[in-house]
């Protein structure tokens, strides 16, 4: 290990960090704390899409999900797998961790009502993904990272795709676009929360002078609303934010943050709240995670015990 | 008159869902047939478990009968020729080698 102020000295220069001999402490941390939040998301991910397949009107459709869910499970497993590179129990972060202790988005805790709101995740949450992971893609020190997110790229592509072209053919119907509509009111903000706290909120950031990203939560968020809000214009669709030219930049049509319901599961535009509720919120998690970790779990099982009667 | 030439072009702008090519440098196509406005179009797929068949036949149906003087597109999905990787343009198959999938 070396220091904090070598390291950085030698990033300035161009350095590209391969092995643990390269960081300091501080970079390790931090690397390990990014690398399991972007594993435990792409994990937990999967398991929504999994219970939305019921509403996915063709077989071959269907067909699309699961290839979606194959990718989403390489992603994680290429978070891990570079964990486990690091030193990290990642059987035990998978297979013993407490289920509130995963650090995946609160949206990914959730159940998906139809299709339209499976296709809107993708649409919208993915190119969440894809602009938080693109960021990493350029702008990471650590080069085992950026050779893998090639990959991890080129197919959160496809993901945002599958959800953009599933919602062009849904808004040609009067009922379809409703329900569109509909899931785009409450998953756009949950899209918001995905890009972490507003700069002025932050301390100096550690992860950008280490390279670990490029952009800040603000910038990233940015991005984010105007590739989103490009689409939604394409197919006439509202999204609660509007471009303001004064401050050049697009800002939301209600308080942000504002109060998330999770009986009525909707949020309440006209009930502020502040960043701490939100990490509040993020920390007590979504109510279908205690269950999605089971189900995980009770998969290995099931194939060990297939496995230990010889039969896998 | 539409032409079996802007058959082709309105072909070209249909891309593989997953890997964003077109399905023509793919080499997905397997022929086309024009008779007046209607075309017959022959699409294979690189695998019987690809999970983009719906996807790739709407985009077709759509990208060609957006053509002037088309009244109607029939897909049919062939199995023979069977697809092989060496269907690919050159420009395809590196464009693939730049996202790490092996062609």
């Amino acid at each position: 290990m070396i220091s904090n102020e070598e390291l950085l000295e030698k990033l300035a220069n161009g350095f590209v960090v391969e092995t643990e001999d390269d960081m300091s402490e501080d970079y390790r941390k931090l690397l390990v704390q990014t690398l399991t939040i972007t594993a435990d998301t792409e994990l937990i991910s999967i398991f929504s899409i999994l219970d939305a397949l019921q509403y996915v009107p063709t077989l071959n459709r269907r067909i699309t999900e699961l290839a979606i869910i194959q990718d989403e499970l390489g992603h994680a497993h290429i978070a891990y797998r570079l964990l486990r590179l690091l030193g990290v129990d990642t059987d035990y972060l998978i297979y013993e961790r407490e289920a509130k202790d995963f650090r995946n988005p609160y949206l990914m805790d959730l159940k998906l009502n139809n299709y339209a709101e499976l296709l809107t995740l993708h649409a919208l949450l993915d190119r969440a993904g894809y602009v938080l992971l693109g960021d990493v893609f350029h702008h990471t020190s650590y080069g085992p990272w950026k050779r893998a997110l090639t990959k991890v790229d080129a197919e959160e592509g496809f993901h945002v795709r599958n959800g953009e072209s599933g919602l062009r053919a849904m808004v040609k119907t009067a009922a379809g676009r409703q329900q569109v509509q509909a899931a785009v009111d409450w998953m756009f903000i949950m899209g918001l929360d995905f890009f972490g706290m507003p700069d002025h909120l932050k301390k100096r950031s550690l992860q950008l002078d280490f390279r670990l990203k490029g952009e800040t939560n603000d910038q990233m968020r940015q991005r984010w609303m105007k590739s989103a809000v490009g689409f939604l214009d394409s197919i006439q669709i509202q999204a609660p934010v509007h471009w303001d030219s004064e401050s050049d930049s697009y800002v939301t049509d209600f308080p942000y943050p504002c109060e998330w319901d999770t009986d009525q599961r909707r949020w309440q535009l006209d009930r502020p709240v502040t960043w701490q509720d939100v990490l509040g919120r993020f920390r007590t998690h979504g109510p279908y995670r205690r269950e999605y970790v089971e189900i995980l779990r009770r998969g290995r099982e099931s194939y060990l015990a297939l496995r230990g009667g010889g039969v896998a | 008159m539409v032409t079996e030439d802007l058959v082709w072009s309105a072909l070209e702008t249909v891309k593989d869902p997953e890997v964003p090519v077109s399905i023509v440098a793919l080499g997905l196509i397997n022929g086309i047939a024009l008779e007046g406005s209607e075309v017959a179009i022959q699409v294979t797929f690189t695998s019987l478990g690809c999970a983009c068949m719906d996807w790739i036949v709407d985009d077709i149906k759509a990208a060609v009968g957006a053509l002037q003087e088309i009244s109607s597109v029939h897909v049919d999905v062939v199995w023979n020729d069977p697809w092989t990787k060496e269907r690919m343009t050159v420009a395809a198959r590196n464009q693939l080698g730049k996202w790490g999938i092996q062609a």
